[in-house]
């Protein structure tokens, strides 16, 4: 399908540009990104450019924010419709002065001819930009660009500072009252009966709603609906959650893969363990639903906008386009706002309410109810052959369906692209047999940051380094020779370069590296690490070299990266969701610890050398792929011992250098 | 019951229950919502304000304490829509991705700056652990807060 311009870009009498797009901005800095790409490719100041993004109402129809693919996709149509918009702009000036296009020129928001200026407001102000954007469009040229490929801080950073940006749970509407979920003691339980006689009868109660198995209280303010929810008693009928599939599915098969490995001149095998983790972001769910009897808005933060609406309109019996998703600022997601749980909720309390609601869920809900990353186990066998060279690798991973994208299909490559994601290593091996394992799980999953990926990758980049041991050799000339891709090999070259690898260790220190190649994001991250006597383990520093091709903004390429890294180094080092029969242990930051300042690693370096013959990629995810593995290969280099199970808490650093 | 309050140096009455924290007067009462709801029991500084200059959890803070402080809110560092050094600097460090914790650091560091103009970086970590940020941003707002102290 052709995309229109003017589903992309508007210019108001003013001048003032706003571009479209369906994306979603979670922190991730695509606004921003977006922003410059229109601002160069139009002509204009930065600052007259605003971006409108996942407002359905507003925004071109877009499936979700996923996988790190806003960038790549949206970037080259943007500029597309920038630079076509700039090439009308130019030829309605022409047609006005009687002259050609050629003797015409745009310089910051103005078409201009000598003397002459005009504003583009003025050419749009009867006719507003239209039509088909074309494929091939010409492009301001280079050293014209004022923004691309410039670090600059994010277009919401002033609104951020001042406590300015408006999350879901700050929208202020006339009526506007709050809503609590009673919430049932296992997840799946129907509602048998309600009993809310003492909870309407509580201080602030406005109603008390009951719609399929949802039950809420809508009160006054956000403390009454609290309490009279936890005073509404509900008879649950215990049900079982859906589990998810139970399926094997072959990513990479080689049949000859066992005849391989037995007549490998050497072989290992090794079983790798993520626990579940939480999603976690610093604002627990949230949303604002206004629904009457015309239809409905519903105010939140969404990787799926269209799916919200889509959502929330069958959920409330109106057609969708009676219901508009009118988004607001994420107060962090990383996969968990895939879900839309909390927009339903909060429709169906103000459906029954018959006002405006502003539901916030509780910490004590965010860990409880909110879907999280399942657990996972990778079993791996490799065999060398007498030179050193890997010659088989078996690898098969156990994981759970993603509830809350709900997308799980059996087709391999599908499967692949989703729960077996970055399950196929990048090394030249010549027999590769690669196995996804569904299995059931009662958690409530979500995708989280790279969906398995991070996961697949800390098995993979585990289990290489323990071959290149076993064949003798440096891990970053092991993984060398087995690698052709030359943007990945590059990565290392130089991730291996900034770090000092091959320098001569601390006492007590260790360097691990870890490499991957991400939806066509070469990143190779090296990781520095203390091991005490004791087990305990602290990251002193982590060098990253990522190749996101075609730089947009450099330093929203560092902090994503940076912050994957961070992250991921958070789940490494202390993060288990404990659950036992669908029901999350944790319920608030004491007894689900994440990294905190005092944990930060004294320097996160990351160079951005990204290959500018080659279009944009996605950095929201790639930064925390091989964290894990680099960490726990780094402890391996400072004292021997090879942690197979994540986090690396002292016992189990103990343990294992007990075993070496 | 009738609450008065000393907010950004106004002066504030509020109509709320006895039991209500300073953190749903600020948001629900007062229309104050770059304070943040994150945890409920401190642990997370998402809602801190200055109260009396100490960087104080506003979801723990019950409103009758809360009236005989002298408060600070996000809102309220800065005049006429500028920014202090600690903003600017948490902007000019790019300190900042999904931006929820953002208030409840700039708090904390103003606080600290207040108290110790010339922190180590050290001391920067120690004052701002009650600040947790998920999408990983401690390195950045370390610099933010040294690069504030520079000023």
């Amino acid at each position: 399908m052709t995309d229109l311009l003017e589903s992309r870009i508007a210019i108001a009498a003013d001048g003032s540009v706003t571009a479209f797009s369906g994306k979603f901005e979670f922190g991730q800095g695509i606004r921003t990104g977006f922003a410059q790409i229109v601002a160069d490719e139009l002509d204009v100041a930065l600052e007259h450019v605003r971006v409108v993004m996942g407002d359905t109402d507003l925004s071109p129809r877009d499936w979700g924010t996923y996988g790190s693919q806003s960038t790549r996709q949206e970037a080259p149509i943007l500029r597309r419709a920038a630079a076509f918009g700039r090439a009308q702009l130019l030829a309605r000036a022409a047609k006005r002065l009687g002259i050609a296009t050629g003797e015409l020129d745009t310089k910051d928001g103005h078409v201009v001819s000598g003397a002459t200026r005009i504003p583009y407001g003025e050419l749009v102000a009867d006719t507003p930009l239209a039509g088909p954007i074309p494929d091939e469009v010409a492009f301001l040229p280079d050293g014209r660009r004022r923004y691309i490929g410039r670090p600059l801080p994010r277009v919401e950073a002033r609104d951020i500072v001042t406590g300015r940006a408006t999350y879901a749970a700050d929208v202020r509407i006339e009526g506007m009252l709050h809503g609590a979920i009673v919430r049932p003691p296992v997840r799946g339980a129907k509602v048998k009966s309600v009993d809310d006689a003492a909870a309407r009868a509580m201080p602030g109660v406005v109603a008390v709603v009951r719609d399929g198995d949802v039950v809420g209280v809508v009160a006054e303010r956000a403390e009454q609906a609290r309490a009279a929810a936890d005073a509404v008693d509900v008879d649950w009928l215990a049900g079982r959650p859906d589990e998810g599939p139970d399926a094997d599915i072959p990513l990479h098969e080689d049949r000859g893969i066992d005849e391989a490995l037995a007549g490998a001149a050497t072989r290992r095998t090794a079983e790798y363990v993520l626990p579940s983790i939480a999603n976690a972001p610093i604002g627990p769910g949230a949303a604002v639903a206004d629904v009457t009897a015309e239809g409905a808005t519903i105010y939140g933060a969404t990787h799926r906008p269209f799916g919200l609406r889509e959502g929330v309109a069958k959920r409330l019996g109106l057609p969708e386009e009676k219901v508009h998703f009118a988004p607001r600022m994420s107060s962090g997601t990383y996969g968990r706002s895939s879900s839309i749980d909390v927009a339903l909720e909060a429709a169906v309390l103000s459906k029954g309410a018959k006002r405006p609601v502003n539901l916030q869920w509780t910490r004590e809900e965010e860990f409880a109810y909110s879907p999280s990353r399942p657990e996972v186990t990778l079993e791996v066998s490799g065999g060398l052959d007498a030179n050193g060279d890997i010659v088989a690798w078996s690898f098969d991973e156990h994981t759970a369906n993603v509830h809350t994208a709900g997308w799980f299909d059996p087709d391999p490559e599908r499967a692949g692209g989703t729960q077996g994601r970055n399950a196929i290593p990048p090394y030249r091996i010549p027999h590769l047999n690669v196995v996804l394992h569904m299995e059931p799980t009662p958690l409530r999953t979500a995708n989280f940051r790279s969906l398995a990926a991070a996961e697949n990758v800390f098995a993979i980049e585990s289990f290489i380094d323990e071959l290149a041991h076993v064949a003798g050799q440096d891990p970053v000339a092991f993984r060398l020779r087995h690698l052709d891709d030359a943007r990945l090999r590059a990565t290392i070259e130089a991730v291996a370069e900034r770090s000092g690898w091959g320098r001569k260790p601390i006492p007590g220190r260790g360097l691990g590296v870890a490499c991957t190649i991400y939806h066509d994001t070469p990143v190779a991250e090296v990781a520095d690490v203390e091991v005490s006597d004791e087990g305990v383990v602290r990251v002193v520093a982590v060098w990253a070299v990522v190749d996101p091709g075609f730089v947009i903004n450099p330093e929203g390429v560092r902090n994503q990266v940076e912050g994957g890294i961070q992250q991921s180094a958070s789940w490494t080092m202390f993060e288990e969701l404990r659950h036992h029969d669908g029901r999350v242990v944790p319920t608030n930051w004491d007894a689900y610890p994440i990294a905190t300042f005092r944990d930060a690693p004294e320097k996160i370096d990351v160079l951005v050398a990204g290959d500018s013959s080659r279009p944009s990629t996605g950095v929201g995810e790639p930064g925390a792929v091989p964290t894990a593995a680099a960490i726990a290969n780094a402890v391996f280099g400072a004292c021997g011992a090879r942690v197979r199970e994540l986090p690396l808490r002292p016992e189990r650093v103990r343990a294992a250098m007990r075993a070496t | 019951m009738q609450i008065a309050l000393r907010i950004n140096g106004s002066a504030h009455t509020v109509d709320v229950p006895r039991d209500a924290t300073l953190l749903s007067v600020l948001r629900d009462d007062l229309g104050l919502t770059g304070t943040r709801y994150g945890c409920g029991i401190g642990r997370c500084g998402a809602c801190f304000v200055i109260g009396d200059g100490r960087a104080l959890a506003s979801c723990l803070l019950g409103v009758e304490q809360a009236s005989r402080m002298e408060l600070t809110t996000i809102e309220g560092l800065a005049d006429n829509g500028g920014l202090t050094p600690v903003q600017e600097a948490f902007v000019a460090e790019d300190a900042m991705q999904c931006g929820y914790c953002t208030s409840g650091m700039v708090i904390s560091a103003t606080t600290l700056l207040e108290r110790t103009p010339h922190p180590t970086e050290a001391e920067v970590r120690e004052s701002l652990a009650t600040n947790l940020c998920r999408c990983g941003v401690y390195g950045r707002a370390i610099r933010a807060v040294l690069r504030a102290a520079d000023r």
